[in-house]
């Protein structure tokens, strides 16, 4: 049998499992449990009703708790034990971990990633969106800036190397250095502390375009007249830009703002290919693949560190949600 | 539902692990192979039908040499072999033990994970009668064996790791027409080469090409240099406790060894493209320069795996060539040799494991890699006319020659030193901190670890 | 008026300019690599990417042959440099013009290409620019001629020899039906249960609706390495273990909070008349949603859709850990981080042409898929 052929009966077995869930389970639902007929007629309805929305949530609420809820708590749990997981230590990982100077390195850098990545990519996808906006070409702009989207955080970390790269032969920066200026090449990872603005820099790239679009689309959402009324009393574009404009997406920016955040204290692959963390660029999730497998309470205790620094952004978020609600 | 997925996923699996009968690479009989160890082996030993897995460090060329090795047994006992490889086979088979789904057989490129796994109860020992082979088979085999021998579950000794495949650590590589052009000697001792070094700059080009680049495992070239220094600044004894931290990272003698090191790399004049470029030159692209006319080096100490790298059609022996890394003529340390090695261990306690590691103790399994490339053997038995090549055979020499042998030492360490802090401390030494500082950092890292 | 009108143009022109700047940073690096990828691996190392359409000039080494004519006392030995089989192999089948040379490795451009230069002890050579080279000797040379270096104009070469040499890597086409076979179940079984559940969230009344919608919320910032050690732990226990049932299922958690996240929002948009009216027409929430919720929410399904494509497709961490790591289950992310960059990690042209490789088949989905992706995302996050 042909691996295509095995792909293919897989993935109609998998698919079909799920739909097959979800109608059977309704099904076993309105015929079997509480039939829609007969003298209790009323009231099973209303039973089947109460009962549906928890078939419709199960796979999901079952996925998140397990591969999620669990984790997050077990973690916590595991980082209170030494590195074999059969003592009990209550704080230490953590208080080694804020003594050492590598991790506080880290701990600093991550949250400079935090603060620089979704507000750079938060200024340039509003700056292409505004600026595209009336474009004839705008379309095709967009698509271009949107692009990065697609490429995994590996490639886009090989494709910056052909930037960034020492030999000015294939950097193109100190190509560009040594044509302009007739410099010596540098080797920008190495730069200390600057070096953590050219790898940030590669997150914003790719995150722009996402930013851009959604933008882009709040800024059409803008009513003309405000614009108008505007243009009427003198301002200038820029005015009209800052004071009129931006005010009213706000709402939007900070979602996007928060949206990157969230993703920026995921992603290791751009420091772990770029530098391995060396030349103190070090960032969390990068430094705890170091321990992962080899000190699982360090590792962990990493990873909740990570938690931490996400919590105001996830507690912003929870209260956001309930707000829209009322 | 979850049931008939697994089941389908099990078929899948199967049906993945069939895997074409491979063409001989030396037809059995041809060229002065000892095949009668083969013929033997073959008549002893038979697994129709039986599959067996491994996975191992070993990719791209390395793993279409492993596999030519590899299709004898399958030929001899009709098993069903496949090897795969992996850049950080280290994490994969360490998520794979603990997933219950290893591969048979696992090919380790050091004793240290080796180690931690069997403490763990993750691998199967050998057996003594395996042990006693080695020490009566290899050159300096009861040292082989003790690096093999590790601590079980149950904290018993056994062996469980068999050695094959070593590599020579000690080697300078260099282009022979650029010396000759040059009118430049092999040194044969440190401080020859280091006069050598001198000469160079003074006739206007640079000594060395030296790059710690390795992605996620940036630094390691360094510790090899460190470790080839410190066996030829102080006695043996020194480095074994230093490997074992019973004399502290931050002793003044290891801390000398790093500066020794810092002699080379970071003088601006010995190496290529400056000091800067030592940390971000990949340890892939940094021999090339011996290749480049005008020459951008003259010199590179690198392990014997390293003429892989070299530019595609540079002829061994002609267009480059090695000398031993000298010691110190003044020290009266001998010759010391730092070395390492692959070895072979069981994950699934099957009988065709076993079988394949009684195929690693037939004189051909060693010979059908001999006669290809990169491949060192310490078996005694072992054809030296059979090595490929001058080259690897003066490699071969340098290894019988040794005064002392010691393995590669950032692989004994446990891996948060030897595979991270000692890596991460030279990348910080070539861009600047000092070495008493970085031994230091590396030291409070492994005081942290019990 | 004149000069309002006058700021007007030059605000387009500067609008212009800038944006053109933007697409060009943008799109700058992909370019390079592209053309990367297809170029020789001397060329790459010896000029960048934006060279590629000129000559590059290479420094070569060769030897002249050893047929010696005599002549006035000395022996003289002419022929074409380009003949000698190691001075070829450098430039392939078309060779550009000498620049200079010379006959020791360290000064290998000392003399310039059609100067005649004195080597001592009456020898002399001088190589033309076509590589024709004449060498005078006193003394009959033995079997070896001299040995020359040159430097000589390459001309742009451009070949698909990167991209054979990955796609022809062992199981690569392997790797790429492993990739199908973990992305489209990855991708079209979390849709299914985040659609049920967002429709859920949104219109069906139950108590404890608005703690699980914060819960969700929540989630979405839980870093997924979290979950990896204690979730392989699972997979062993349940006799899943690493295989491609653990990834999907994997897969399927991660991106759940978003799917459910950004449907919800899309679904809770959607008109209340038209489902109101289904429902007093005797419709079962099962019957609105297969039949006029799903339909209505489609944008918002193809763009979670593309999403979780992109984000399957180039995960390497999850495929790492949950899939095993022989050759017959890798996917491509896996082979071409650990297999290929491994084995050819210095080979510049082998980088550029995996990483193109990679992005190839997220690239032609984007593109095609793109106007999906943004009036989901519109959906998902703005009111």
């Amino acid at each position: 049998m042909s691996p295509i052929l095995q792909g293919i009966i897989t993935i109609i077995i998998g698919v079909g499992g799920c739909v097959g869930y979800f109608f059977l389970s309704n099904l076993i639902l309105d015929t079997l449990i509480y039939p829609a007929r007969g003298k209790n007629i009323a009231s099973n309805i209303r039973r089947a009703n109460m009962v549906r929305p928890w078939l419709f949530l199960f796979p999901a609420i079952f996925a998140l708790s397990l591969y999620l809820v669990y984790p997050v708590i077990g973690s916590f749990l595991r980082s209170l034990y030494n590195r074999s997981g059969n003592e009990f230590i209550g704080l230490q990982n953590y208080v080694e971990l804020f003594a050492s100077p590598e991790f506080r390195t880290a701990f600093l850098n991550n949250i400079l990633w935090a603060l620089v990545v979704p507000a750079g990519a938060t200024a340039f996808g509003l700056l292409a969106a505004q600026l595209t906006d009336r474009l004839s070409w705008g379309n095709i702009a967009k698509s271009l800036i949107f692009m990065p989207m697609a490429i995994s955080f590996v490639g886009a970390s090989l494709i910056w190397k052909f930037v960034y790269a020492y030999d000015a032969d294939i950097g193109l920066i100190n190509a560009i250095r040594a044509g302009l200026f007739g410099s010596e090449p540098v080797d920008v990872m190495q730069i200390p502390f600057w070096n953590n603005f050219f790898l940030m820099f590669i997150l914003v790239w790719i995150q722009t375009g996402f930013a851009m679009v959604i933008l882009s689309a709040a800024l059409r959402g803008i009513p003309e007249e405000t614009i108008e009324a505007a243009i009427i009393d003198g301002a200038n574009p820029f005015q009209i830009f800052f004071k009129i404009k931006v005010p009213q997406i706000m709402g939007t920016i900070v979602v996007v703002w928060t949206t990157i955040t969230i993703l920026v204290l995921k992603v290791f692959d751009i420091v772990y290919t770029m530098t391995g963390g060396n030349f103190g660029t070090e960032i969390l999730p990068s430094y705890m693949m170091s321990f992962m497998f080899r000190d699982d309470g360090r590792a962990t205790a990493i990873a909740f560190v990570i938690m931490l620094v996400v919590l105001p952004v996830m507690v912003w978020n929870i209260r956001q949600a309930r707000a829209e609600q009322r | 539902m979850t049931y008939r997925l697994y089941a389908t996923a099990a078929v899948i699996a199967l049906a993945g692990g069939v895997a074409g009968a491979q063409d001989l690479k030396f037809p059995v009989g041809e060229r002065d192979f000892t095949w009668d160890s083969y013929e033997s082996f073959a008549a002893e030993h038979d697994y129709s039908g039986e599959t067996l897995t491994l996975s191992g460090p070993w990719t791209g060329a390395d793993k279409a040499l492993v596999d030519s090795v590899l299709a004898y047994f399958a030929q001899a006992t009709g098993a069903n072999v496949t090897y795969s490889g992996s850049d950080s086979f280290e994490n994969d088979f360490v998520i794979a033990a603990q997933a219950n789904t290893p591969t048979d057989i696992a090919i380790f490129p050091q004793p240290g994970l080796a180690a931690d796994m069997a403490a763990r109860g993750y691998l199967v020992p050998l057996g003594e009668d395996t042990a006693e082979w080695v020490k009566e088979n290899y050159a300096a085999g009861e040292s082989w064996v003790d690096l093999g021998t590790f601590a079980g579950e149950d904290g018993s000794e056994a062996i469980y790791g068999f050695f094959y495949k070593v590599d020579l650590k000690s080697l300078v590589w260099f282009a022979p027409e650029a010396f000759e052009e040059n009118g430049y000697e092999v040194p044969e001792t440190m401080e020859d080469l280091k006069a050598l070094s001198d000469q160079i700059v003074a006739d206007g080009g640079t000594p060395w090409c030296i790059g710690l680049g390795s992605g996620a495992a940036t630094g390691w070239p360094a510790t090899d240099w460190v470790e080839d220094l410190l066996l030829r600044t102080q006695p043996p004894e020194v480095y074994d406790g230093w490997v074992s931290n019973e004399i502290k990272f931050d002793d003044e003698r290891i801390v000398a060894a790093i500066e020794e090191f810092g002699e080379f790399a970071l003088n601006g004049d010995y190496v290529n493209g400056g000091t800067e470029a030592v940390a971000s030159t990949d340890f892939r692209d940094s021999p090339g320069g011996l290749f480049t006319f005008p020459p951008e080096c003259y010199m590179h100490r690198q392990a014997s795996f390293i003429p892989t790298f070299f530019p595609e059609g540079t002829v061994m022996g002609e267009d480059a060539d090695f000398f031993y890394f000298p010691a110190y003529e003044s020290k009266d340390l001998g010759k010391p040799v730092l070395g390492a090695g692959t070895l072979f261990a069981i994950a699934n306690d099957k009988e065709v494991a076993h079988g394949l590691i009684d195929f690693l103790q037939t004189t051909i399994a060693h010979e059908i890699w001999m006669a290809q490339s990169g491949f060192l053997t310490p078996l005694k038995a072992a054809n030296p006319d059979i090595y490929a090549t001058d080259t690897l055979r003066g490699q071969g020499e340098i290894l019988t020659n040794a005064t002392t042998f010691r393995f590669d030492g950032s692989d004994l360490m446990p891996g948060e030193i030897g595979a991270g802090a000692f890596w991460t401390g030279m990348v910080d030494y070539t861009t600047g901190k000092d070495a008493a500082t970085v031994a230091a950092d590396i030291q409070a890292r492994w005081d942290q670890i019990d | 008026m004149d000069n309002i009108a006058g700021q007007k143009t030059g605000l387009a022109w500067a609008t212009h300019i800038s944006v053109l700047l933007l697409v060009l940073i943008w799109l700058i690096p992909t370019v390079g690599l592209l053309i990367s990828s297809f170029r020789d691996r001397d060329q790459i190392s010896a000029s960048g990417w934006w060279e590629a359409p000129f000559a590059v000039e290479l420094t070569a080494r060769g030897r002249t042959s050893a047929e010696a004519v005599p002549e006035g006392g000395g022996f003289v030995i002419t022929g074409n440099i380009f003949d000698d089989e190691e001075a070829a192999s450098y430039f392939g089948a078309s060779p550009g013009a000498v620049v200079a040379f010379g006959t020791r490795g360290a000064a290998p451009t000392e003399f310039e290409a059609g100067t005649v230069a004195d080597l001592g002890d009456g020898e002399s050579l001088s190589i033309n620019p076509d590589g024709t080279y004449r060498w005078v000797t006193p003394e009959e040379p033995g079997s070896r001629g001299q040995r020359v270096y040159f430097a000589a104009n390459s001309p742009p070469k451009f070949t698909l020899d990167n991209y054979r040499t990955v796609l022809a890597a062992d199981n690569m086409d392997r790797a790429f039906i492993n990739t199908l076979t973990v992305t489209i179940p990855a991708t079209v079984i979390p849709i299914l249960v985040a659609a049920f559940a967002a429709y859920a969230l949104a219109w069906m009344e139950f108590p404890g609706r608005g703690l699980l919608i914060a819960a969700v919320v929540g989630l979405l910032v839980v870093p997924l390495q979290l979950a990896l050690v204690p979730m392989l732990n699972f997979h062993n226990a349940i006799g899943v273990g690493q295989s491609f049932v653990g990834i999907w299922f994997a897969h399927t958690a991660f991106g759940m909070p978003l799917a459910v996240y950004l449907l919800r929002n899309y679904m809770i948009g959607l008109p209340r008349d038209i489902i109101e009216c289904a429902k007093v027409d005797g419709a079962t929430d099962f019957q609105v949603f297969t039949r006029i919720v799903l339909p209505l929410s489609f944008p918002a399904l193809a763009a979670f859709a593309i999403f979780q494509f992109l984000w399957t497709w180039n995960d390497l961490l999850v495929a790492k850990v949950f899939l095993p790591s022989s050759d017959e289950a890798k996917v491509m992310t896996v082979k071409i981080a650990d297999d290929l960059l491994g084995s050819r990690g210095g080979d510049w042209g082998i980088l550029a042409t995996a990483a193109f490789v990679s992005i190839a088949v997220p690239l032609v989905v984007f593109f095609t898929m793109q106007r999906f992706l943004v009036r989901g995302l519109l959906a998902g996050s703005v009111k």
